[in-house]
């Protein structure tokens, strides 16, 4: 018995032995789990020009579209001085050998062409280089002549979506508070301008103190409060007219903060009577509002859910400033911040997945994000003064204010990558605060 | 409860008790001398040394002798020294006062030109950090690379020629002594030198090369540009989205031939996987397609590269179809870019890595 146990027992160890030199039956299989993380270097030759009336737009639209996908931090330009070879024509065959050497692993070519109208017609395709293939499909744009910019924004938004798998925000604007003056005696009005500073336009005079500009869903409104009669009122204004007209108010009260719902028909905002600040609901259309919170303390900043369900907002009503979240329609919150400092300012994210936020702890401000449950929260930014966060459209991006210190102080715009990568200062004439980002246009 | 328990008992207990107050366990601290010691240099012992040292004697000592004094007594004189002549100052030279300055119509000030427009403003320098190296007496020596930066295969052991030239040894039935059964010596190599398959003369003729196996037919070319007037038209199919689509509809995974020989080592299959790894970029993936685990199959040409157009799709778990696109897309540029001057695999074992199926996995990337 006991030796048949240990012929066996040999049997199986020999076996187990004799296994790896065997011969292997299918496909070797290995997993990655480490890569690198580093931006993709890609080649945007100058556009071709199909008439003598497109040259100077073919040129400077291959510029713009360089410009947009490098200043996201996930892309590296190759300069035109390392091209082996160009692109004179639309329709021939890209030599991709030329492109693999100068390690281009996207290439986008393109044409321009002023049709009989008038009209300026951009044709371009996306290569991936590597694999000698396009992707996705050409695509052709028309425009007026003036605005080639936004053209060359949509194709870099058309560069970006089919790489990354999500959608850009080049196409898009960004109203904030223009200021000028020294610190004691700032005269701040709205302006507005293309995502990257071009194109800019005021939209208000500096006679009255102007803040918190805020899109509506479509891009078409921008709410904003204004000390024009002395006490903080919310105005309506109309983007293509520059109209504006003044919300429902009460006499005794200060109304401020508003922000519109995802419906584009509400607006919800702080009013602060008799000492004591809560949240509102109001119809645009009808001017009824609604109050949602009846608490002591003060409550603000509110901020709808993409969905338009949930409110977050921010309260002191736990002795310090945090964040909160309750229903749409008013109720119980329940509080989401749980760190050491103070919370303001929360911002919902376009996709609907995180929360931005302006903290300030141990003297320093930052900008940071957390889930919609306060989990997983992280500090982008640090600085003597951050503040006032607004999401890109696709919610990849936020844009801030930032002010130094000092008496010579002044604030300006920044943005930076939700991973806390790709911090830049945003290109302003003047002094600027209080950005908001439009959705894509 | 029986006697030898009872007994044990008892006698644990004494045990204890006498360690508790029979001072067993108590202890005195032992005397000990302390004495002040100082470290002192190498210098410093030599140089104490040395004055404890016994002089040398001297053979002979010469006595001083005594100075030749003068037999008369020196003269004595008692003249007062006189001062040193000090020149007098010349009192014509400093008594004109310094001259007043001259003091002419005091201009009016210049008005300050105040522009409204605003100072320029210069764009705030960024927050930065430096982290400042510690400082110390001495610096360490660098540390030894110990560990290679990249994963290789081991090397092949070196071929050692034996010393003794053996017959091999067979079991021969007929014979009464069966002899221990052992394996002829190698002989040496034939050629003296190394001839690389570069060198050598090209053959007369080869035989004609296999056909690859069958695959799906490639994406036809993307056709021009239709003539729409907006960027929202939705693109039409391509290729890797046919393939996307192939690869949702089949549930099982596309067959790949079957490979035989001996398998890769650990150290080997480590190499490739880190020869993809440096070229799988991840940076400009979305989120979404950083929670897209992709699998992708390839087939690979006996000098080591991916046949490009054999790369495919073969299932995809965590992600929306276009998550997939972009998962797939990102993997297949790293298999392709850096495969592209052949992976380091040992030719004689291409039929265990002529089929790969590389997962990806990117949860250690994952942006939260």
């Amino acid at each position: 018995m006991m030796h048949r146990f240990l012929t066996l027992l040999t049997v199986l160890f020999t076996a187990l032995l004799i296994q790896p030199a065997a011969a292997q039956d299918g496909p070797l299989r290995i997993e990655i789990t480490e890569g690198v993380i580093e931006p993709l270097p890609f080649a945007v030759p100058a556009f071709v020009a199909d008439n003598a009336a497109a040259e100077e737009a073919a040129r400077n639209i291959a510029g713009v579209i360089a410009a947009d996908l490098t200043g996201t931090g996930l892309f590296r330009e190759i300069p035109a001085k390392a091209f082996i070879s160009g692109i004179t024509s639309f329709s021939s065959p890209v030599q991709f050998a030329d492109w693999k050497a100068v390690n281009a692993q996207a290439l986008v070519t393109g044409a321009v062409s002023v049709d009989a109208g008038g009209k300026l017609v951009v044709r371009f395709r996306i290569w991936d280089v590597f694999a000698g293939q396009e992707l996705g499909s050409g695509l052709q744009l028309v425009g007026t002549q003036d605005g080639w910019r936004r053209i060359a924004h949509k194709v870099a938004d058309q560069v970006y979506a089919r790489i990354t798998g999500e959608g850009g925000y080049f196409d898009s604007r960004v109203v904030f508070v223009s200021e000028t003056g020294p610190k004691d005696k700032r005269a701040k009005r709205l302006a507005i301008m293309d995502y990257d500073g071009a194109n800019l336009t005021y939209l208000t005079d500096s006679s009255s103190i102007v803040l918190a500009p805020r899109f509506s869903p479509t891009g078409d409104r921008i709410l904003y409060t204004s000390y024009e009669t002395g006490f903080p009122r919310i105005y309506v204004l109309d983007v293509a007219s520059v109209r504006r007209r003044e919300l429902e108010s009460q006499d005794g009260t200060m109304s401020f903060a508003p922000r519109f719902g995802p419906d584009g028909t509400t607006v919800v905002y702080s009013l602060s009577r008799g000492g004591n600040t809560d949240i509102f609901t109001m119809d645009v259309g009808t001017g009824r509002s609604t109050q949602l919170t009846s608490a002591p303390s003060i409550e603000t900043a509110p901020s709808f859910s993409p969905d338009g369900r949930q409110i977050v907002f921010e309260s002191d009503r736990s002795g310090s400033n945090q964040l909160y979240i309750m229903s749409a329609s008013g109720g119980e919150a329940h509080r989401i911040s749980s760190g050491t400092g103070q919370y303001g300012t929360p911002v919902w994210s376009p996709r609907g997945d995180l929360i931005a936020f302006t903290k300030q702890s141990k003297g320093r401000f930052h900008i940071g994000v957390m889930r919609t449950d306060g989990s997983e929260e992280r500090l982008l930014t640090a600085s003597f003064l951050d503040e006032g966060p607004t999401w890109s459209p696709n919610g990849r991006v936020i844009m801030f204010t930032r002010e130094t210190q000092g008496a010579q102080g002044a604030a300006s715009l920044y943005s930076v990558d939700i991973t806390g990568r790709n911090l830049r200062r945003v290109s302003t004439a003047t002094g600027a605060s209080d950005p908001a980002w439009s959705p894509l246009q | 409860m029986n006697t030898g328990q009872i007994i044990s008992g008892a006698g644990h207990i004494s045990l204890i008790a006498w360690a508790l107050f029979g001072n067993l366990l108590a202890s005195e601290p032992i005397p000990f001398e302390v004495m002040e010691v100082t470290a002192i240099s190498e210098e410093q012992f030599a140089a104490v040394m040395a004055t404890q040292r016994t002089p040398d004697a001297a053979a002979e000592i010469a006595a001083p002798q005594a100075p030749d004094m003068p037999s008369e007594a020196p003269a004595l004189s008692s003249q007062v020294d006189t001062a040193p002549e000090q020149p007098a100052p010349d009192a014509a030279q400093s008594t004109t006062p310094d001259a007043a300055p001259e003091l002419t119509q005091t201009a009016p000030p210049v008005e300050a030109e105040v522009s409204d427009e605003p100072p320029v403003l210069e764009p705030p320098q960024e927050d930065m950090a430096a982290l400042v190296p510690e400082t110390t007496l001495r610096p360490k020596p660098r540390p030894v690379e110990r560990v290679a930066p990249e994963q290789v295969a081991p090397p092949e052991p070196d071929t050692a020629v034996d010393d003794v030239q053996r017959e091999e040894v067979r079991p021969d039935e007929s014979a009464e002594e069966q002899a221990e059964e052992s394996e002829a010596t190698a002989p040496e190599e034939a050629a003296t030198e190394i001839v690389t398959e570069a060198e050598q003369a090209a053959p007369s003729k080869s035989v004609r090369p296999k056909a690859r196996p069958a695959r799906a037919p490639a994406p036809e070319p993307a056709p021009e540009p239709e003539p729409t007037q907006t960027a929202e038209t939705p693109p039409e199919p391509s290729g890797i989205e046919a393939a996307l689509a192939a690869a949702a509809e089949t549930s099982e995974p596309t067959s790949a031939p079957t490979s035989s020989g001996p398998p890769l080592s650990a150290g080997e299959t480590d190499a490739l996987r880190v020869a993809v790894q440096q070229c799988w970029n991840v940076g400009s993936l979305s989120s979404e397609a950083l929670n897209t685990t992709v699998v992708v199959g390839m087939q690979m040409t006996e000098d080591a590269k991916p046949v490009s157009s054999s790369i495919r799709l073969i299932s995809a778990t965590g992600g929306s179809s276009g998550a997939t696109k972009q998962a797939y897309e990102a993997a297949r540029r790293a298999i392709i870019r850096c495969g592209a001057r052949g992976y380091n695999l040992p030719a004689e074992k291409y039929g265990a890595w002529r089929n790969i199926e590389m997962t990806f996995n990117p949860e250690k990337m994952r942006i939260k």
